[in-house]
């Protein structure tokens, strides 16, 4: 079996990274509304961000809106990437057709 | 092998369904409905172009007996509520969403905005000094003609087929409305005009759930 990226093949990750990815390429979503969209708890996600950002796959950034801090995240270049090819991944799993060179 | 208490998808096919499902719950609230960016203008086209072509009908004639401000008082009243109801969607939908989308949005806001005040400032010192029916042509005219420049820009920005194919479709009847001349235009305009925008915003709504299917 193909070797699936640990830090995504994880419910609650692939979640946030699905949700990520819906997000266009140069835009930055604040923490409580992406608490909101995966209804998880501020300390769940705050937890799987962790990870996401050591993996360098999420990037997260403070900044300030007015006068209250706001925490901004966004997919890392990386993190699509490990997306996109864990997510082939499982497409290679459940079709295994061989479109590509035969090995 | 997993340390924390993040399970692993029971097999591919959770995970991919999975993935799906959660991809589309996120545009579907990123995105704002359609409809609700649409159809308001096009209800306020075809009750206030309406309305002007009731009142100021071709030939000086008036097929509605109506006060004479009465067309544009509901259209504006119709235009600045089709406005707020789009506001309010896009708030909604890109609430907390920051970067190139938002300042896309932002700049393409402010084309309208600016614009319209540049070129209507000029009207108003023309329109003065034209007969009543005149006027209401050239307003109707470069203000339909600016809205389909706007929406052919716009779709080029977010490559957004119906919105360009509504610009083509408002600039072309625009340009027969126009020949056709003052009074007609109104009608052209209240019936294609907002037929247009009605159709090009169902249009938008299917793409839009293609797009959000899990």
């Amino acid at each position: 079996m193909t070797e699936l990226d640990p830090v995504i093949h994880a419910q609650a990750r692939l979640r946030v990274v699905a949700s990520l990815s819906a997000l266009g390429d140069g835009d930055m979503i604040a923490f409580p509304r992406l608490q909101e969209l995966l209804a998880m708890t501020a300390g769940n996600l705050s937890v799987h961000l962790r990870k996401l950002e050591d993996a360098g796959y999420v990037e997260v950034s403070k900044t300030h809106r007015g006068r209250t801090p706001a925490t901004l995240i966004r997919l890392s270049r990386r993190g699509r990437l490990a997306f996109e090819e864990y997510t082939e991944a499982i497409r290679t799993l459940l079709d295994p057709t061989p479109t590509k060179e035969q090995s | 092998m997993h340390p924390d208490d993040d399970p692993p998808p029971a097999d591919a096919a959770t995970a991919l369904q999975l993935i799906r499902k959660q991809r589309g719950a996120t545009a579907r609230r990123l995105d704002p409905d359609a409809r609700l960016l649409y159809w308001p203008w096009g209800v306020a086209w075809l009750v206030g172009f309406g309305l002007f072509f009731l009142r100021f009908s071709p030939g000086e004639r008036e097929l509605l007996r109506l006060p004479s401000w009465l067309p544009l008082t509901v259209l504006f009243a119709l235009l600045l509520a089709a406005a707020a109801v789009q506001g309010a969607a896009r708030e909604r939908a890109h609430d907390q969403v920051t970067g190139d989308s938002a300042r896309r949005g932002r700049w393409y806001g402010c084309a309208w905005g600016l614009g319209s005040v540049s070129v209507y400032a000029g009207l108003v010192r023309i329109s003065e000094h034209l007969p009543h029916d005149l006027a209401a042509l050239l307003w109707s005219a470069t203000a339909a003609g600016l809205i389909g420049a706007l929406q052919m820009a716009g779709a080029a920005i977010w490559l957004d087929r119906p919105l360009f194919g509504l610009g083509v479709w408002i600039s072309v009847i625009n340009l027969v409305g126009t020949i056709a001349g003052p009074g007609w235009h109104a009608l052209v305009v209240a019936v294609a005009g907002s037929g247009g925008i009605l159709v090009a915003g169902a249009l938008a709504r299917r793409r839009q759930r293609e797009r959000h299917q899990p």
